[in-house]
C-alpha cells in the first residue's frame, strides 16, 4: 500500500530553453512529410537555430510507443511518441541521457481542442519518464497561442518572420508535392520525377535558408509582395518541364483524406499508402497541409459568425478574419500560378461546409470535422477523383464520428467510391486488401470513363497519340491539361485534344 | 455566468406559450452528457410550455435495448457509451406506445462546469459532441426512418458553457418545430434551464457535504467515484459503486462534490500560496491541456481525493476504447496514490457487467478498507493543515 506523502503529484514541467543555448541545442521535430520537414529545417536555420528532422516513424516506433505510454492511445500518438523515444534512446546510448537532455529539445504541435492531440503531452511525458529521460525538454506549441515564452523560455522566439517562413514553406512544398503525384504515374523515364523532386526540395531548402531577414511588419509586406518565392517556384517548374510523360495511361484517381497525421506522413505509419496506391496503378491526389490550415482558419472564424449580433466587435473581427483568409488563398494562388497553375486548387471552405451540412455540423471540431465529409462530396460532385481513400487511425475519437456520418452520404450517393481504412500500424494486409477491392472498382470506372470519352469524341487512342507526337510540348510534365468533364487524367487529355481538333466531347 | 444574465432575460419575459405545445411529445435519449444536463433541459422545456409528462427519456442502457432497437444501425466501431445510442434512438422511435412528435438529441459542444474560467476550455469529448450526427446516419442510410415514423429529428448544436450564445443556438434549433416561438421566449427559457440545473447541482453538493461532515464527525471512511457522468447509467457503469455501498461505505460522485469556499480554501489554499495554481479549480499543476470538461473534472476530483482525509478510497470507472480517459490513467492514479489513498480502477467497461471480477474486486476493496481506512484517514489528516471546515460542526 502506498504511504501518504506531503509532496503532491505534479505534471512534468520542462526546464526552459534559453537564448544562450541556441548555439548548442538542436531542435528536433517531425511527423510531417519529408518535403515540408526539409524546408521547415531551413526556416529554423534561417532564424538562427540548429534543427534536425526526426527519422520517419517505423513499426518499431509503434511498438515502443505502445509499450512506454498508457494503453489505448490512438495510433498516431503511439507512432510519434515511440519515434521520439527511440531516437533519444539511440542517442543516449552514444552520449548518455544527461547529454541528450542538454543537446536536444523537441518541438511539436500541441493543442487543437479536446481530442488527444491536445493531450499529447501526457503520452510524451510518460514515455520519457518510462525511458529514463525525465530531464529531456519537449515543448508543445499550441496552435492558437503563438507567444509561449512563459512556458518555453526565451530560447525559442516564434516571431512573425519565422511563422511566415513556415507558412510559405507549406505553400511551396504542397505545390511541389501535388505536381509530383500528378506526374510520377505518367513519367516515361522511371525515377525521373523522384530525382526532380529531390532536386527541387533541396533547391527550396536553400531558398528558405537564405531568406532575407526583415523586421516583423516589413516581413509581412515583403512576403506578400516579393517575387523571391515565385521566382523560386518558376525554377522548380523549369525542372519539372524536363520530364516527359505519357498521360494516356488510364489510371484511377484516388483522393487521400483522413486524420491529419495519417494523410500527411509518407511511410509505415500509413502503410506507405501513397506509394502503394501508385504501385497498384493509381494516380494519387494527396492531402495538402494548406487545405487543413484553411479549414482551421474557417473553424476559428465560425466563432465570430456565431457571436455576430451578440458580442460587440464580433462582426468586425469576422470581417478582418475573412480578409486574412482571402489573403491566405490569394497568396497560395499566386504561388500556384508561378508553377503554371498545375497543382490542384484549394477547395472553397464555404463549399465544403455547404456540401457537408446535411450530414455533419460545421461547428463540430476535432480531427477534420465536417471537412472530411465535404471533401468526399466535393471530389465526387466535381469529378476530382474516382475514389476516396480515407485514413482513419485506430482508436481516434473525432475521426470515427465523421466516418460514421459518411454512412449517410454513401446511403444517399451509392456510387461514391469510399474506402475508409482503419490504420492500426500493424494490420497492413487487412487494410490494403480492403483498399484493393475498392481500387479494382475504381480502375473499372476509370477505364469506362476513358472509353466513353473516346466514343463521345470519336477519337481513337492512336489518333490521340499521333496528335501528341505532333505536339511534343503536350508531352511535357508542365503542359497543363484543363480539367474537363472527367475525373481521370487520360480522359481529360482526350477531351482536350478533341477540343483542340475542333471536335465535340 | 448564467446567473448574471438571468435578470436581463427575465425582464424580457414574454407572454405564456401557445397552448398547442402542451400536447407535443418530446423523446430524449438518456445518454452521454444528458446525464449531467437533464435538469437544464427539463427547466427549458417547462418554460417553453411543454408538459413535463410529455418529455420522455429512453430507458437506462441495456444489452436488450440494443438488440431490440439498435441492431444494424451502428455506423462505426467505437466506445460503448456512443455505440449504445442507436438502441436509445430506436427505443424512442419504435418502442413507444404513444408516438413521439420530436426526437431531441442535442450536440453539446461545451458544458457548464464549476471549473469554467479556471481551465482552458470545457469542451465535450469529440465523440460526445458529434454522436447525434453519427447515430443519425444509421437511421438515414437506407431510408429516413424519422420521417417514416412522423418524428421530427431536432439536434441543435449547443455551447452550454457560453450562455450568451445558447438562446440563439436553441432558437435556431426549435423555430421550425415549436409553434409561435420567439427569440425572447427562448432566452427566458434558457435562463430557467440554467436555474434548474444550478439548483439541482447545489442540492446534490449540499448532500455530499453532509455526508462528508458525517464522515469527519464519526471519523469514518467514504469512497469517491471518478467517472464520466454517464457512468451513472447502470448499463454503462454497471452499478459497481452500489455493490460497495452495500458494505456500508458512503459513496460520493466527483460531479457533485461540494465546492464551498471554506472547504476549497482549506484544501487548496497552500497550493495557491505556493504558486502551483491560481485558484482551487485550476489544475495546471497536474494537467496542462485542460480542454475537456469531464476530463478536467476527473483530474480535479483526483486532487480533491488526495487532500480530503475521509476519502479513503477512489473508484475509477472507464469505458472500453475511451480515448479521453487513456492519457489520464497514470496521472490520476499517481495523484491519488501519492497521498496514500486507495485507488481501484475498473477500465474497459463494455456492454456486459464483468460480474465475477467485480465481485472479487469489491471484496478486495472492502478488505483493504477494513484493514487500512483508519490509518489512511489519520495519515492524510496529519499531512494536511489543521482546521478542516468539515470537522468544525
Ligand atoms: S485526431 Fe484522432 S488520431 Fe489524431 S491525435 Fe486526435 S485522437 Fe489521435
Ligand atoms: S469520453 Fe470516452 S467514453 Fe465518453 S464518448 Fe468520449 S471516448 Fe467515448
Amino acid at each position: 500500500m502506498a504511504t501518504a506523502t506531503t509532496e503532491h503529484y505534479r505534471a512534468y514541467t520542462p526546464k526552459p530553453f534559453t537564448r544562450a543555448e541556441r548555439d548548442s541545442v538542436t531542435i528536433l521535430f517531425g511527423g510531417l512529410h519529408w518535403r515540408i520537414e526539409r524546408v521547415l529545417q531551413a526556416v529554423l536555420e534561417n532564424s538562427g537555430y540548429r534543427a534536425r528532422v526526426l527519422p520517419i516513424a517505423t513499426k518499431e516506433d509503434l511498438l515502443t510507443g505502445r509499450e512506454v505510454a498508457d494503453i489505448g492511445q490512438c495510433c498516431p500518438t503511439s507512432f510519434t511518441t515511440g519515434n521520439l523515444v527511440n531516437f533519444l534512446r539511440g542517442e543516449a546510448k552514444q552520449i548518455g541521457a544527461a547529454e541528450v537532455a542538454k543537446r536536444y529539445i523537441y518541438l511539436t504541435a500541441g493543442s487543437c481542442g479536446a481530442c488527444r492531440f491536445g493531450q499529447y503531452h501526457q503520452s510524451y511525458e510518460l514515455a520519457l519518464r518510462n525511458s529514463g529521460l525525465d530531464a529531456f525538454r519537449m515543448f508543445l506549441m499550441a496552435q492558437d497561442q503563438l507567444d509561449q515564452k512563459a512556458a518555453m523560455g526565451d530560447g525559442l522566439d516564434l516571431n512573425l518572420p519565422m511563422t511566415l517562413g513556415c507558412l510559405w514553406g507549406i505553400f511551396c512544398t504542397d505545390l511541389v508535392q501535388d505536381l509530383e503525384y500528378q506526374v510520377r504515374p505518367y513519367e516515361v523515364l522511371p525515377g525521373q520525377t523522384d530525382a526532380v523532386v529531390k532536386d527541387s526540395v533541396e533547391y527550396l531548402y536553400e531558398v528558405f535558408r537564405n531568406r532575407p531577414a526583415r523586421t516583423p511588419y516589413r516581413s509581412v509586406f515583403w512576403h506578400l509582395t516579393t517575387p523571391y518565392f515565385t521566382r523560386a517556384l518558376r525554377e522548380v517548374y523549369r525542372k519539372f518541364s524536363q520530364i516527359e510523360v505519357d498521360r494516356l495511361r488510364v489510371k484511377p484517381k484516388v483522393k487521400i483524406t483522413g486524420e491529419f497525421y495519417l494523410q500527411t506522413v509518407e511511410g509505415e505509419p500509413n502503410y506507405n499508402i501513397h506509394r502503394w496506391l501508385e504501385a497498384e496503378g493509381a494516380e494519387v491526389y494527396p492531402a495538402a497541409i494548406t487545405v487543413w490550415m484553411d479549414y482551421l482558419l474557417r473553424l476559428g472564424l465560425q466563432r465570430f459568425e456565431d457571436y455576430s449580433g451578440i458580442e460587440k466587435g464580433a462582426r468586425l473581427k469576422l470581417g478582418l478574419g475573412r480578409v486574412a483568409q482571402g489573403i491566405y488563398r490569394w497568396t497560395f494562388n499566386r504561388l500556384r500560378r508561378a508553377m503554371g497553375s498545375l497543382s490542384h486548387e484549394i477547395p472553397s471552405q464555404f463549399e465544403l461546409r455547404r456540401l457537408a451540412a446535411p450530414y455533419f455540423h460545421s461547428r463540430l471540431d476535432g480531427g477534420e470535422g465536417d471537412m472530411l465529409v465535404g471533401k468526399a462530396l466535393w471530389a465526387y460532385h466535381r469529378k476530382k477523383a474516382h475514389m476516396i481513400c480515407e485514413l482513419s487511425p485506430y482508436s481516434c475519437m473525432p475521426n470515427t464520428m465523421s466516418i460514421g456520418a459518411m454512412a449517410g452520404v454513401v446511403g444517399r450517393y451509392p456510387d461514391l467510391l469510399y474506402a475508409p481504412l482503419e490504420i492500426k500500424g500493424d494490420a497492413e494486409v487487412h487494410a490494403l486488401s480492403r483498399c484493393q477491392m475498392i481500387l479494382t472498382e475504381a480502375k473499372k470506372r476509370a477505364q469506362r470513363e476513358f472509353d466513353d470519352v473516346l466514343a463521345r469524341t470519336g477519337l481513337t487512342v492512336d489518333e490521340v497519340r499521333a496528335y501528341l507526337d505532333a505536339h511534343p510540348e503536350m508531352k511535357r510534365a508542365t503542359y497543363r491539361v484543363p480539367h474537363g468533364d472527367a475525373a481521370g487524367t487520360a480522359a481529360n487529355l482526350v477531351l482536350h485534344v478533341a477540343r483542340r481538333l475542333g471536335r465535340r466531347g | 455566468m448564467p446567473t448574471l444574465t438571468l435578470p436581463r432575460w427575465l425582464s424580457k419575459a414574454p407572454a405564456a406559450a401557445p397552448p398547442s405545445r402542451a400536447s407535443l411529445r418530446i423523446g430524449i435519449p438518456r445518454v452521454l452528457n444528458l446525464w449531467s444536463t437533464h435538469q437544464f433541459w427539463m427547466g427549458l422545456f417547462g418554460a417553453l410550455g411543454i408538459d413535463p409528462r410529455n418529455v420522455i427519456f429512453s430507458s437506462d442502457t441495456s444489452e436488450e435495448q440494443g438488440r431490440q432497437f439498435g441492431k444494424g444501425r451502428g455506423t462505426v466501431d467505437c466506445c460503448y457509451p456512443v455505440k449504445c445510442i442507436s438502441g436509445h434512438y430506436g427505443e424512442l422511435v419504435f418502442g413507444q406506445k404513444q408516438k413521439l412528435d420530436i426526437l431531441f438529441s442535442p450536440m453539446i459542444y461545451t458544458l457548464p462546469s464549476f471549473m469554467s474560467g479556471h481551465v482552458a476550455r470545457t469542451l465535450t469529448c469529440p465523440r460526445v459532441m458529434a454522436a447525434p450526427e453519427n447515430i443519425k446516419a444509421g437511421f438515414l442510410k437506407e431510408a429516413d426512418v424519422f420521417a417514416e415514423a412522423g418524428i421530427k429529428y431536432v439536434t441543435p448544436f449547443v455551447s452550454l458553457d457560453e450562455p450568451p450564445l445558447v438562446p440563439k443556438q436553441l432558437f435556431e434549433g426549435f423555430q421550425d418545430v415549436l409553434p409561435g416561438l420567439t427569440r425572447a421566449e427562448m432566452a427566458q427559457a434558457v435562463g430557467e434551464g440554467y436555474q434548474a440545473l444550478q439548483g439541482f447541482n447545489d442540492r446534490l453538493r449540499r448532500k455530499s457535504r453532509e455526508v462528508l461532515e458525517w464522515c469527519a464527525r464519526e471519523d469514518r471512511a467514504c469512497l469517491l467515484v471518478l467517472a464520466r457522468p454517464y457512468h451513472m447509467d447502470p448499463g454503462i457503469g454497471h452499478e459497481i459503486e452500489v455493490d460497495l455501498q452495500a458494505y456500508g461505505y458512503p459513496i460520493l460522485w466527483m460531479q457533485y462534490f461540494p465546492t464551498d469556499p471554506d472547504l476549497m480554501d482549506w484544501a487548496f489554499g497552500e497550493d495557491i500560496r505556493a504558486g502551483f495554481i491560481k485558484s482551487p479549480f485550476d489544475i495546471r499543476d497536474v494537467w496542462p491541456s485542460s480542454y475537456s470538461s469531464n476530463t478536467n473534472e476527473i483530474l480535479w476530483g483526483a486532487k480533491v481525493a488526495a487532500r480530503i482525509p475521509w476519502i479513503a478510497c477512489v473508484i475509477r470507472l472507464s469505458s472500453y476504447e475511451c480515448g479521453m480517459d487513456q492519457p489520464t490513467y497514470t496521472p490520476v492514479q499517481q495523484i491519488i496514490e501519492r497521498s496514500g489513498t486507495l485507488f481501484f480502477s475498473f477500465q474497459d467497461l463494455d456492454s456486459t457487467k464483468p460480474a465475477g471480477s467485480v465481485k472479487i474486486r469489491v471484496e478486495t476493496i472492502t478488505h483493504y478498507l477494513e484493514k487500512y481506512a483508519r490509518e489512511i484517514i489519520a495519515r492524510k489528516k496529519a499531512a494536511m493543515a489543521p482546521g478542516c471546515p468539515l470537522a468544525q460542526r
